[in-house]
């Protein structure tokens, strides 16, 4: 682990975002230095952070770099997820959250996976964090008058704070311990490349040579038995069938390659069909349960039940005297 | 010498070639019917009948059963048959020998089968009959109870008897002993019939170890329990046990039929394990009369019987039977003499007479044992249910002083007849039934060498037996009428009158009043006198109806026609024994001196012998006794006997005269000895039912008449030998299993308690400590990933 | 000596040299620890499940680096189903949390407590 950061660093900066975390926290009395620990715990972040950075080769000795938008967003990421779980206000720990989100979805654009970060924003800042905020809207207690911006002693008090805080770090320190130590003789992942994708699209390529004029009128291109196109990955050609039956090879266009969201499509549904439907039928399942557990249940005690009764019967002698 | 695993081979070999010759399926009957008979009553329980409808159909039941027997008899020819029922139990853990434990419900059918169950299925239709009318008072649940016992006891005797192994017989005996418990028990309401119910089945159990542990062994060394394969398996034995050669029989064959003769001691009441009989009496007298006198209790004599050939094997095994039988004999009539309870009396002298018939299986005539068996089971049932009709008559009063001139009541006489008939019979008097089975025994006594002391002890003991049988009947029976009701069963009627007479309430068998008696006091009941007539006008008797007249007027005729079978000559032809067609069966069967016991092995019998010395006395020769090996081969058991003793084989002399010749009149004098000294002492010149002369022997004999009449303070002897030292290591270990055993326990299970109680607190419900115990672990997991892949 | 294997060992694009997997694991680490200690000290319900959701980013932020660091998209397409559970997840807990509103007018997580052993 010494490749990726001097432990000292590590443990340091640990031990300093627990203090900073911990001063973060809520009190009950109010009187906790909240932007205090904030800076600390940021501090340790930006530490740590900085001792990777350093290690891996200078910060800012590169004019345009990913790598400043990854600090960025991880240093956003961080900041807005200490914010959500110190402050006191259920609705401002979700927005947060939705910063947070957001935070993770550049740091997933960075990693060049542009499907799942915006999947990410549109289905948990959309979606999930909608609904939290409309559950947090329905389940606050109605402020009374003297108190309007009172906090419910729950929000305001943390719970055990310290014995969390330490246990916290602790994993933490333990879990990147061991993280940056790798793990072990990893046995080297195969490097696919994305682009023999290509063969499984021969639609896309046929659209693409169309678009740029190369596919005479008439011409396909050609399948072999699978479906697939078959594609020459080296001389970056195609064939295809002319409209009088000859073959011949043509060259993809340059800017032809397979995007992000067709590398996990393809994954999703060829490697994956299983999963998917499982996970159709989980969230039908959480659908149902949904409803069923937030269903209205109205108990009528006994007077409420003879009252019913008694109303019930009045329509009814009144229907009877209306239509005899 | 043989090994065990050669003479293993050359019985199965013998059992091979044997063939199983099929018997009757039609006596599959006997034991099936007595089932049906539970069946119904047990129905009639559940339905709620509340009539005598079960004990007809009991009665019915069981005359079918006798029927069947009857007829089995008739068509039997004295060989041994084997009626196949249906498989019991068939194990086998292996090819060879002795790993296969078959035990079929299969009824072995030999005359000795027969014989038994003719009286017991006989004895049982009759006593049903009586019991029918003895139990109305109870007619209801506890009606079909009583009778549904009788017919599970029915079975299991005849399971006992009838059964082909030994797994059978001991169904059976613990069927019987469960049927005892049942009906001691039956007024369960009555603590003193309760303790009496427990203790005659813990007291059959120590018996039943002994049985057990026989039939294991018998297993155990002749791999099968089926009769016909042991006694096959044992013949080698026999043959050595012939030549005198016990020491090379193995010891462990020796020791069987010690086992089995434990198991016998304790159903049929002998010395050591006799206390339950007595108490047994707490029943209702029918079950006294068919469980406690005729059948249940000849278990033991029959068990002896049947498995004769395996006493043989063993030098000790015979002389501690007559020994047990001789000595339980003796102390029985002495304690029968010195009560006052009737139904105690005759408790008392079956076990007297149950020690007659060990004896005589021990002195070597199991002919004339079970010849006993038969002639006691018809006159001890016919004395039984007599006793039964008084009690049931005079509201369960049994005392002999509270009761007189009974015989002379009106509407008493059969009773009168009944008690007579059967005194006669018990005394010994000549030519009655009774008298020829006992000579029987008495001269074989005398005839077996070395046996000459039992001899003597059962002379003395059939005196006794004289005077305490004929002292009931002359005070009981005959002489001036007087009566006073007992309190057991009509409490209703006894209060009502008992109270305004200002009488005593005597309970029925008022042991302390008895005792008070018994030590010269003058009689509480002396002024009572005249309450002869007084009784009368508020307590009126009620005489026995039909039915037990009927039953005492058969068993009357039956017991005095069973002398006649002394002079019927054996049904099967060939035979050879002296005394009767009884005799005759049983030397048909395993129970026969000479095993095998094929009733046409030549010469050897030692019935034959008996025949020799009948005829040779009958001539009168040369007025010697002549040898009693005179005839034939020589006979095994004498020499075998003799063998035991260290004595010399020769035949038994009663004064240089023939034992079979004189006893028929020595007994014939020592009864009529006894019966005139009843006479003398409780008959003549007696006025009242309480006073009699023999009052005026009591400071004669000193002290001995209340220890007898205390039972020889036996059963206290028990209680301090063994009840007082198992309760005392019991508190002990009560103790030490509260402190030491629970303690443990305890801590044992404190542990858990107090990890539990440890560790509680945080299960707090709360979901935030579920999460941090969560984050923790897996801190600590990580962390020890970490220390352990460290490098 | 463990080798670090570094994203830019395993042919990521030369501009993105510098920055590790090392970094991403540690961002999501630290983002996983931030929702775990927020889950343990937070008592209003919402939050808590808010913190859950935190957690999840954090195991998939970490599953999309894994899934770059290797080329396999497969890391991808379980983040799909990570969101699938998160949703399923938020809404079972919102609708728990409306219903337990309902009964107790309160928030507090220390309110349930029934299951205490």
């Amino acid at each position: 682990m010494d490749q990726v950061i001097n432990p000292l660093a590590l443990y340091g900066a640990c031990a300093l975002g627990a203090i900073g975390v911990l001063l973060a926290l809520p009190r009950r009395d109010g009187k906790n230095p909240q932007i205090l620990g904030a800076v600390i715990a940021s501090l340790a972040g930006g530490i740590v952070l900085l001792a990777m950075g350093l290690k891996a080769g200078g910060l800012f000795g590169v004019g345009y770099s990913p790598s400043v938008y990854f600090y960025v967003f991880a240093l956003m990421a961080l900041g807005a997820s200490l914010r959500v779980i110190t402050h006191p206000r259920p609705v401002y720990a979700a927005l947060y959250f939705v910063l947070s989100i957001l935070a993770t979805a550049g740091l997933f654009l960075i990693l060049s996976a542009e499907f799942m970060a915006f999947a990410l924003v549109i289905v948990y800042a959309g979606a999930i964090l909608i609904t939290y905020l409309f559950v947090i809207m329905l389940a606050t207690q109605a402020p009374t008058e003297d108190l309007e911006n009172a906090l419910t002693e729950y929000d305001t008090a943390a719970r055990e704070p310290v014995i969390a805080t330490a246990s916290g770090f602790v994993l933490l320190a333990v879990l990147t311990t061991l993280m940056f130590r790798g793990v072990g003789e990893l046995p080297k992942a195969p490097t696919i490349n994305g682009q023999s994708l290509l063969a499984e699209m021969p639609r896309k390529i046929e659209a693409a040579l169309l678009a740029s004029g190369k596919l005479p009128t008439g011409a396909k291109v050609t399948f072999n038995s699978d479906g697939d196109a078959k594609v020459d990955f080296e001389k970056r050609t195609v064939e295809i069938k002319t409209a009088d039956g000859q073959l011949q090879a043509v060259e993809l266009p340059a800017d032809l390659s397979v995007t992000n969201t067709e590398m996990v499509g393809f994954n999703l549904l060829r490697d994956h069909p299983g999963s998917i439907e499982i996970a159709g039928v989980i969230l039908l399942m959480a659908m149902l349960g949904a409803v069923v557990l937030s269903r209205k249940q109205v108990q009528l005690d006994e007077d409420a039940k003879e009252r019913h009764a008694k109303l019930l019967s009045a329509e009814f002698t009144q229907g009877a005297e209306t239509n005899p | 010498m043989l090994t065990s695993d050669s003479l293993l081979t050359l019985g199965a070999a013998t059992a091979a070639k044997a063939p199983i010759i099929a018997g009757d399926p039609l006596a599959l009957l006997i034991p099936a019917m007595p089932i049906l008979g539970v069946i119904i009553c047990t129905l009639c329980g559940i339905f709620g009948v509340r009539n005598k409808l079960p004990a007809f159909a009991t009665v019915l039941c069981l005359a079918v059963s006798f029927a069947v027997t009857a007829k089995l008899f008739m068509g039997h020819d004295g060989g041994v048959s084997i009626a196949t029922g249906f498989e019991w139990m068939s194990l086998a853990w292996g090819e060879g020998q002795g790993q296969r434990l078959v035990a079929d419900f299969s009824l072995y059918l030999d005359s000795l089968t027969i014989l038994w169950m003719l009286f017991v299925t006989g004895l049982a239709t009759l006593i049903a009959l009586y019991a029918s009318e003895y139990m109305s008072h109870d007619v209801g649940l506890g009606y079909c109870r009583f009778f549904a016992a009788f017919n599970l006891f029915v079975f299991s005797m005849a399971c006992l008897v009838m059964g082909d192994n030994m797994l059978l017989l001991f169904l059976g005996w613990e069927g019987v002993g469960l049927c005892s418990y049942l009906l001691i028990g039956y007024f369960y309401k009555k603590p003193s019939a309760v303790a009496a119910a427990k203790k005659a089945f813990i007291m059959n159990r120590i018996g039943d170890v002994g049985l057990i542990l026989g039939v294991m062994l018998t297993f155990v060394h002749f791999g099968s329990i089926e009769y016909r394969e042991i006694f096959a398996a044992c013949q080698p034995y026999i043959d050595l046990a012939k030549a005198g050669k016990f020491n090379e029989i193995p010891a462990i064959v020796q020791l069987i039929p010690i086992l089995l003769a434990v198991g016998a001691f304790g159903k049929s009441a002998q010395l050591p394990l006799y206390v339950w009989l007595p108490d047994a009496m707490e029943g209702p007298t029918p079950v006294s009369a068919l469980i406690h006198a005729a059948t249940m209790v000849t278990a033991g004599v029959y068990l002896v019987a049947r498995t004769y050939p395996l006493f043989l094997l063993s030098e000790y095994a015979l002389p501690i039977v007559a020994w047990t039988g001789a000595l339980t004999a003796l102390v029985a009539a002495t304690i029968g003499m010195a009560q006052f309870d009737i139904k105690r009396i005759m408790a008392y002298s079956t076990v007297s007479q149950l020690g007659y018939m060990f004896a005589g299986l021990g002195v070597l005539t199991s002919t004339g044992a079970a010849f006993h068996v038969v002639t006691h089971a018809f006159f001890k049932a016919l004395l039984f249910l007599s006793c039964g009709a008084i009690m049931h008559g005079f509201a369960g009063q049994l005392d002999l002083r509270k009761l007189s001139g009974v015989g002379f009541m009106k509407g008493w006489g059969v009773v009168g007849l009944g008690m007579f008939v059967g005194c006669m019979n018990l005394a010994g008097f000549p030519f009655t039934a009774g008298y020829f089975s006992k000579d029987m025994i008495l001269a074989e006594a005398f005839v077996t060498p070395g046996m000459a002391p039992i001899g003597w002890i059962l002379l003395l003991t059939a005196g006794m037996t004289a005077y305490y049988t004929f002292r009931v009947f002359f005070r009981v029976v005959v002489g001036p009428m007087h009566y006073e009701p007992g309190d057991e069963l009509h409490h209703a009627e006894d209060d009502s009158h008992g109270h305004g007479h200002g009488h005593h309430d005597a309970p029925a068998a008022d042991a302390a009043h008895a005792s008070d008696a018994a030590h010269g006091h003058s009689h509480t009941h002396d002024d009572h006198a005249h309450h002869e007539h007084g009784h009368g006008a508020h307590f009126h008797p009620h005489a026995p109806g039909w039915a037990i007249n009927t039953v005492l007027a058969t068993l009357s005729v039956l017991s005095i026609a069973a002398a006649g079978l002394y002079f019927v000559k054996s049904p099967y032809a060939g035979g050879h024994a002296h005394g009767g067609a009884v005799p005759g069966m049983v030397e048909r069967s395993s129970a026969a001196f000479e095993t095998p016991f094929s009733h046409h092995g030549a010469g050897g019998a030692g019935g034959e012998s008996h025949d020799t010395i009948k005829e040779g006395g009958h001539e009168g020769a040369d007025g010697k006794a002549p040898t009693h090996a005179a005839a034939g081969a020589p006979s095994f058991v004498p020499t075998a006997i003799a063998k035991a003793h260290g004595a010399e084989a020769h035949a038994g002399s009663f004064f240089g005269y023939d034992p079979h010749k004189a006893m028929y009149y020595v007994s014939g004098v020592v009864g009529f000895v006894g019966i005139f000294i009843a006479f003398i002492l409780h008959y003549a010149g007696r006025r009242t039912a309480a006073t009699a002369r023999a009052d005026a022997l009591l400071p004669a004999v000193g002290p001995l008449a209340g220890w007898a009449q205390n039972k020889w303070y036996v059963d206290e002897f028990y209680d301090f030998l063994i009840r007082k030292p198992l309760w005392f290591f019991s508190n002990v270990f009560y103790i030490f299993d509260k402190l030491v055993i629970d303690g443990l326990v305890r801590l044992v299970g404190g542990i858990p308690r107090f990890i539990g109680a440890m560790v509680r607190p945080t299960q707090s419900g709360e979901l935030h400590g579920y999460a941090a115990g969560m984050a923790a672990g897996v801190a600590v997991l990580l962390f020890l990933v970490f220390i352990l892949t460290m490098r | 000596m463990i080798e670090t294997v570094t994203l830019a060992q395993a042919g990521f694009p030369a501009a993105m040299h510098q920055i590790t997997l090392a970094h991403y694991l540690f961002i999501s680490g630290a983002m996983f620890m931030l929702g775990l200690i927020g889950f343990l000290t937070r008592r209003n319900l919402i939050i808590t499940f808010l913190c859950t959701e935190l957690m999840f980013q954090a195991a998939g932020l970490a599953l999309v680096a894994f899934s770059r660091f290797h080329m396999n998209m497969t890391g991808q397409s379980f983040v799909i189903f990570i969101v699938t559970v998160a949703a399923a997840e938020a809404a079972m807990a919102l609708a728990l949390v409306v219903l337990l509103f309902r009964k107790r007018e309160s928030l507090d997580a220390a309110e349930w407590q029934e299951m205490k052993g």
